[in-house]
């Protein structure tokens, strides 16, 4: 780079950042995974109901279906993690689906990239409900030390929420167990994370607003192509 | 054909004299037959419910030196009960443009057509729902229906790895299903009935005695030429490893079952482990002597035989790669076919020798 | 070896080394001048005349390997580098620098002379932005293809918003047919795959089962690790990103390649026993890898997580403990220093040695049981002898390194052609095998592994008995080290997947004004369509996973 600054230096000296996407999503649509359809056409909560609940969280909580999916240096721990010494499945989520479809918990492991991030979306969209996300490592969950690479979304929680955190670089498979068993403990009790962050999302490249960018690449794409809109400086 | 001493009256029957309702005619038997499908489908979905979420993953990981689910209840038994339940409850997609019918159908396909398998199946201690005179073929043509329900689901679902997986399923049906019911023609030659109690009844006088105990003339023991034959084609009709092609999880996905989610795909996991133990309690019945055994309660042996071959075919997905689709294929048709005609030619004459 | 190659390029080879003033009359008046380079000496061509001189010294001097194309950018000027080495003989090196003007940035394409240059010149064009004329796919390679700009030309600003589309996997039915009058069908796999070891995207046209066109779509994972590694210092700052280029984790050997090259771009010297902890790690390491190789690769074959993968798992668990011990890290060690290594063998030193030595006892009957379940084994034997067939000239071709290139009869190991660490002292020997296949690159990497445990015994017989007032881990190194303004040094070293090089260029300041890796699984994963093409789905999955690519050290 040529510049004195450092791309982190300049942001925190330059404009404030700009927090428009992620003010009007934030808090939107609290997390009701854990209510049943029919508690909710109840509208109160019957003692029968109430101890189903219960019953279908344990459950949820008790097994887990994961989803195979590995992204960068934290998939080989997240591997370890699966095999031999750590076996995860002891606790019963240790069955990894190859489909999307199949799965209930989503773990993270790695870095999140521009061109990775709407397949990411995607993925996480073609999950069945309640659904579940570990963030596995610094880099999903802040960039780690690609925060301020020029292609690198800084963390997972821009494009998907997220209801664990597993910091480390990688992180040891004791350090995803607990995590994942944390998870389990959370789902089981009912809790849930408000984490509803969410500023890049999938959107068709006509609903865009116009500008210089948008201008530039009306030729390439058409109106109705889904399209991801990075602010690299807007994020946190 | 002589009545067996095992199968003297079917379970329909047994139920109908036990609770009386014998007197209310045809209503009666019917509500019989239904009370004991009942019992005979309970006692297989019990089965592959313990199989499924809990044995298999104990089975895979005894290989694997782990030591998989030990949290969840007793020997993380519970995790079956919490596996079905979460799975049911999970929301269930259906993806845009599927062929809806099919798509819906197809999972109650595969499913249903491995528990009709059972009707025929005599498990010992008088349960068999019922017996007639053409089992094995029944059995057979009921066990193939599931090709056309994976082919539906392959097709139905509009993801171009179900359809490879859909069409990977056909090619393989196809080329096992004739090994597989020649190779079973062979026992008939022995037999000369199709009956299943009369098989199993073929298979109890001693072959020979060793140091005072009865072998007994089990068609395994008799022409262990075709007992192999018909467990690899019958592996290969399951699509179990290594020939389980039609879902090669690192190569297309999860095949046919791709975009199955929630209640649909706990009815294809269901209908798997049921074809599983059908194609199990098959090779029992015409192979391994049906559900006879010393001591032990024929239920019980019936069981301990077919979870045998169960642990067999986990055995296998632990330890063998999977064929390519061509060489299985090539295989099927160039290998299997011709050596089960050699069988059937070989033990016609042996029969026919004897006989004469 | 040497009886194959042709006989005139003795004439610009020496026993000292490569005879440039005899190469630079080869080349006559296409030279516009001479750079020395650390490693080699460079050529200043004219940017329409790289074919020509390219071909000249590939056809007439030898040089049939492209190790790597370097683009960086001057204040005045756009530059090309291609550096040319030998299979023959690793040391035998020569740059060649195409310089192309700011505002006109097009400089001739190499892709015909060697193909690896198709992939390398689109990155260069991708993140510096020079255009390369006749160029047969000059497309973005690493970034979205609606990326404004070119990240790491000198005006990029990186503040400015970004689209990205997503448009390949919109309806899976729809465009099923690339051309409607064929009968095949256009399938993604990946970037989300079971099968792709990461997030690698291969856009595949199936004819039935059949593989007719295969084109690997990369830059999933490309985490900017050359503009990290510009933006931090020599001394301290980069060392912890090259653990998290090959993650497998390759660590130690990484760090290795950029401790080499900075050693040689500010002269510094490294302590034998420094030196002989780090052929030890290394080896570890590569071990380790592996060992992951050899488990995923088997994965792919078996289907599910079965047995051969969890025993391969088994064993890396040893030796991430074993390299947790001597690093303080499971896998991104950072334990490597300029000039040596952060610090001695873990005390009690016994305990180490103890541990290590077990493991190399039981290493035999681990890989005597894979031999068993593997190799031996004759259904995988039908799957893999015979498939994903890359010859030679074609291996050669695609700049293919490391095992993939020793599977196809490539002899060829810096570890031997260009010694460094302590290897030429030590006894081991290189794995060739000659069946160019999937299960040749099988055998070749358990192969290593032995001689990778044979090194690694010495080494500790070495340590053992090492005098302990000689234990010298780190040399003396500036606490800021600015190497002089405008120094070039491209080195490489051994890694697990092949020839790990790091371009540098110095401005006289703290941190490297250029800084390129050319990665070996990067070169590797170019010769997969050649490898798949014609076979069925099952095999391109089989060749995939007997690349053993990592994803992190192809993206960057």
């Amino acid at each position: 780079m040529s510049s004195e600054k450092s791309p982190r230096q300049s942001i925190i000296d330059g404009k404030p950042a700009q927090t428009k996407t992620r003010d009007a999503r934030m808090g939107e649509g609290a997390d009701n995974r854990f209510n049943s359809p029919l508690r909710e056409a109840f509208g109160t909560s019957p003692f029968i109901l109430t101890k189903f609940d219960q019953f279908l969280n344990w459950c949820r909580g008790s097994s887990m279906f994961m989803l195979q999916f590995g992204i960068a240096c934290c998939s080989l721990e997240m591997m370890h993690t699966y095999a031999v010494k750590h076996d995860l499945d002891r606790f019963g989520s240790g069955v990894p689906r190859a489909s999307p479809r199949q799965a209930d918990t989503i773990i993270i492991p790695g870095t999140v990239v521009s061109k990775f991030a709407p397949r990411m979306k995607r993925v996480y969209d073609q999950m069945a409900e309640p659904k579940f996300v570990v963030n596995m490592g610094s880099c999903a969950i802040s960039g780690g030390p690609f925060q301020e690479g020029y292609n690198v979304v800084k963390g997972a929680e821009e494009v998907i929420p997220v209801d664990i955190h597993v910091p480390g670089c990688p992180p040891r498979p004791e350090a995803l167990v607990y995590g994942v068993v944390k998870l389990q403990e959370r789902i089981a009790n009912g809790e849930s994370s408000p984490v509803v962050v969410k500023p890049y999302e999938l959107e068709p490249f006509g609903d865009l607003e116009q500008d210089e960018v948008v201008e530039k690449l009306t030729e390439q794409l058409d109106d109705d192509d889904l399209v991801m809109r990075y602010n690299w400086a807007d994020s946190p | 054909m002589n009545p067996a001493p095992l199968e003297a009256v079917l379970l329909p029957e047994t139920i109908s004299e036990l609770t009386g309702l014998g007197q209310f005619g045809i209503l009666g038997d019917m509500i019989a037959a239904f009370l004991a499908a009942f019992f005979v489908g309970n006692l297989m979905l019990a089965m592959t419910g313990v199989a499924g979420p809990w044995a298999k993953r104990k089975i895979t990981a005894a290989f694997t030196d782990r030591i998989a689910v030990n949290r969840v209840g007793p020997f993380g038994l519970l995790i079956i009960v919490a596996s079905a339940v979460q799975l049911l409850a999970k929301e269930l997609i259906i993806p845009e443009h599927v062929d809806r019918p099919a798509y819906d159908l197809a999972p109650v396909v595969i499913a249903s057509s491995a528990m009709l398998g059972f009707a025929v199946i005599p498990m010992g201690s008088g349960i068999q729902l019922a017996d007639p005179e053409v089992g094995l073929v029944f059995v057979f043509a009921i066990a193939s229906i599931a090709s056309v329900g994976l082919v539906m689901a392959g097709y139905a679902s509009n993801n171009k790895f179900s359809m490879l997986g859909g069409l990977r399923a056909v090619a393989q049906n196809i080329a096992y299903e004739i090994p597989l019911i020649v190779t079973g023609a062979s026992v008939v030659i022995f037999t000369g009935t199709l009956q299943m109690s009369g098989i199993v009844e073929a298979q109890q006088q001693a072959l020979f005695t060793v140091a005072g105990i009865g072998i007994p003339a089990w068609f395994a023991i008799v022409n262990p030429f075709a007992f192999v034959l018909f467990l690899a084609a019958n592996i290969a009709e399951l699509g179990r490893n290594p020939f389980d092609t039609p879902e090669a999880p690192t190569e297309i996905v999860a095949g046919y079952q791709t975009e199955y989610s929630s209640v649909y795909f706990v009815l294809i996991y269901l209908g798997e482990f049921l074809h599983i133990f059908l194609g199990a309690a098959i090779i029992t019945t015409i192979f391994l002597g049906g559900p006879t055994g010393p001591v032990l309660p024929g239920i019980v042996w019936f069981i301990i035989k077919i979870w045998a071959i169960f642990l067999f075919t986990q055995w296998l997905r632990s330890a063998l790669p999977r064929v390519r689709i061509d060489q299985m294929i090539e295989i099927g048709w160039k290998g299997m076919l011709v050596l089960s005609f050699a069988n059937l030619v070989l033990t016609a004459v042996i029969v026919g020798v004897f006989v004469a | 070896m040497s009886l194959e190659e042709p006989q005139p390029e003795s004439t610009y080879v020496t026993d000292e080394g490569v005879d440039y003033d005899a190469l630079e009359s080869l080349l006559g008046a296409h030279v516009l001048g001479r750079e020395t380079h650390l490693n080699a000496e460079a050529f200043v061509i004219r940017p329409d005349e790289v074919q020509e001189v390219l071909g000249l010294l590939k056809d007439e001097a030898g040089f049939d390997y492209l190790s790597c194309v370097t683009a960086q950018e001057y204040e005045d000027r756009y530059e090309s580098i291609y550096h040319l080495k030998k299979y023959g003989d690793m040391t035998r090196e020569v740059g060649v620098v195409v310089p192309v003007p700011r505002d006109d940035p097009v400089s001739q394409t190499a892709a015909p002379v060697y193909k690896t240059a198709d992939w390398h010149e689109r990155e260069a064009y991708d993140l510096v932005g020079i255009e390369y004329e006749g160029h047969p796919d000059l497309r973005r390679i690493l970034l979205p293809e609606t990326w404004q700009g070119h990240p790491l030309g000198l005006d990029y600003d990186q503040d400015k918003p970004q689209i990205v589309p997503y448009r390949e996997h919109v309806n899976p039915i729809e465009g099923d047919y690339r051309d409607s009058d064929s009968d095949t069908m256009f399938i993604n796999i990946g970037p989300h795959h079971p099968a792709t070891h990461g997030v690698l995207h291969l856009k595949a046209v199936l004819d039935g089962e059949q593989v007719v066109d295969v084109d690997p779509d990369i830059g999933y994972l490309h985490r900017c690790e050359e503009q990290m590694c510009q933006q931090s210092t020599y001394r301290h700052q980069i060392m912890p990103y090259p653990d998290r280029w090959d993650y497998a984790p390759g660590g130690l050997m990484n760090e290795w390649a950029y401790a080499r090259a900075v050693e040689d771009l500010a002269d510094i010297d490294v302590p034998e026993y420094a030196q002989v902890i780090r052929t030890m790690g290394a080896e570890l390491c590569r071990m380790c890898s592996h060992m992951l190789a050899l488990g995923t690769f088997c994965l792919d074959i078996y289907g599910d997580f079965t047995a051969i993968f969890m025993y391969a798992m088994r064993d890396r668990e040893k030796l991430q403990s074993i390299l947790e011990d001597l690093t303080g890290q499971r896998m991104m060690f950072n334990y490597l220093r300029l000039g040596g290594v952060a610090w001695d063998l873990p005390e009690p030193r016994e305990e180490f040695f103890e541990k290590t030595r077990d493991f190399l006892e039981d290493l035999p009957v681990a890989t005597q049981e894979y031999h068993d379940l593997i190799t031996s084994n004759e259904i995988f034997q039908i799957r893999t002898v015979g498939t994903g067939v890359l010859p030679p000239e074609a291996a050669k071709e695609y700049g293919a390194t490391g095992p993939v290139a020793r599977a196809s009869g490539v002899d060829m190991d810096l570890r031997r052609d260009d010694p460094y660490g302590y290897y030429d002292e030590l006894d081991w020997e290189v794995a060739v095998e000659h069946g160019c296949d999937n299960y040749s690159r099988l055998l070749v990497r358990m192969r290593e592994v032995e001689q990778s445990a044979k090194i690694v015994e010495q080494c500790i017989d070495l340590l053992e008995e090492w005098p302990e007032e000689d234990r010298e881990i780190q040399s003396n190194v500036p606490r800021t080290l600015k190497p002089d303004p405008d120094t070039e040094v491209y080195r490489g070293v051994e890694a697990a997947k092949g020839e790990l090089g790091i371009y540098m260029r110095s401005d006289g300041t703290a941190k490297p004004a250029r800084f390129k890796i050319r990665s070996p699984c990067f070169s590797n994963l170019s010769t997969l369509g050649e490898m798949a093409e014609g076979e069925y789905v099952a095999d391109l999955i089989a060749s995939l996973g007997s690349l053993d690519i990592i994803l992190g050290e192809v993206d960057r």
